[in-house]
């Protein structure tokens, strides 16, 4: 049987790369400090598989067909497009496609109804947290996108019971597997909009308490009450909701914030404690 | 609402460097390709931020003026503009 040995989340701004030089000393150091810790963990808990959920930011899907939740099961994925992400070592990523058609199963049969993507190109979105956390060479990845971009947005409380669903589905995978999940994006942020470059720490302390929390329906109130009134790129959270629904309310750690103005987000790193309840 | 061709025109831009590189040489010739209605057309030729912003997605928009080039504290501040116009115009009914 498999098991889920680790799961984690991680922001992903551009301008960690494509602005890098720009970044205040101090804000790099607590970039790297926690990127390099968020890789250290991933790779300490040796997963053969790792499920990464992250948004596509208009590079696999566009208005004329938009996924609400996209599970890739390719052999192997592109590497990203964009330009500027022309050194990451990733150029094709290891798929796995057994581990990807078990999830979609377990997602049918859970009364869930999840797109499918045989190609996928995981963008910065999946491949900075990777990339900054020294994952060299990385293990399979299992892609899974949430439409965290453009309305209408699947629910919080859905993104929280997919989360529940895919930790079932890793248990009830037949072969012996170490399975790890990471969810990228978040925390506030918002990109090309009226408030584009603010940063909401307040809300960002305070959801990170939820998480530390533990407890779902206050996180849920808590999201569903302030998302609508903070920039698009919190929307992302989403992603960490469905770790966070994973874990199984286990504890959370959080292994870095760094509030960076030169890169417009509000940048958080975390994992959750899968050893012991909280 | 969205704009499905100018939303088109915007996702295509940042899907293709080269694609962007002929923009920004000759905008006119990319944009005959596209039927785009005619005020969205101005709105393109004239850097028009408010408009375009309420007819596409928030990172589309973003990613459009990066690729044709508007300085990024220009499009910082249109875009700012353009949520205090369309703040006063539903503030006024």
């Amino acid at each position: 049987m498999a098991s889920l040995v680790g799961v984690y989340a991680s922001s992903h701004a551009p301008l960690i790369i494509r602005g890098w030089k720009d970044i205040s000393l101090a804000n790099q150091r607590e970039l790297s400090s926690a990127m390099t810790e968020l890789g250290r963990r991933i790779k300490a808990a040796r997963p053969d598989v790792l499920i990464v959920i992250s948004p596509d930011h208009w590079v696999n899907f566009f208005i004329n067909n938009l996924p609400s939740i996209c599970v890739g099961m390719g052999e192997m994925h592109e590497g990203p497009a964009e330009p500027w992400m022309k050194e990451c070592p990733y150029k094709k990523i290891p798929g796995h496609p057994q581990l990807a058609s078990h999830i979609l199963q377990s997602a049918i049969e859970g009364d869930f109804e999840p797109s499918v993507s045989h190609h996928l190109t995981l963008d910065h979105g999946f491949c900075i947290p990777l990339w900054k956390g020294g994952l060299d060479p990385l293990p399979p990845i299992v892609p899974i996108i949430f439409n965290d971009l453009e309305p209408p947005l699947p629910s919080v409380r859905r993104c929280l019971q997919w989360g529940n669903m895919l930790a079932e589905a890793v248990r009830s995978y037949p072969e012996d597997l170490r399975v790890a999940i990471l969810a990228t994006g978040g925390l506030s942020h918002s990109i090309g909009e009226p408030t584009m470059g603010e940063i909401d720490e307040p809300f960002d302390r305070e959801c990170i308490r939820y998480f530390q929390k533990g407890d779902e329906r206050p996180l849920l109130e808590f999201l569903n009450d302030r998302l609508p009134t903070i920039g698009n790129g919190a929307a992302e959270i989403r992603n960490w909701v469905a770790a966070h629904g994973a874990a199984g309310k286990r504890g959370f750690d959080l292994i870095g914030y760094c509030n960076c103005p030169e890169v417009y987000v509000g940048c958080g790193f975390a994992s959750w404690n899968l050893g012991a309840r909280a | 609402m969205r704009d499905y061709w100018l939303s088109k025109l915007f996702f295509d831009l940042q899907s293709s460097p080269a694609l962007g590189e002929e923009y920004r040489a000759d905008r006119k010739k990319i944009l005959d390709r596209y039927p785009l209605k005619p005020e969205a057309l101005a709105a393109v030729e004239s850097n028009d931020v408010a408009f375009l912003a309420s007819r596409v997605n928030p990172y589309l928009l973003r990613f459009y003026f990066v690729v044709a080039g508007m300085p990024e504290k220009e499009f910082l501040a249109k875009v700012k503009t353009a949520g205090a116009d369309a703040a006063a115009r539903s503030s006024h009914g």
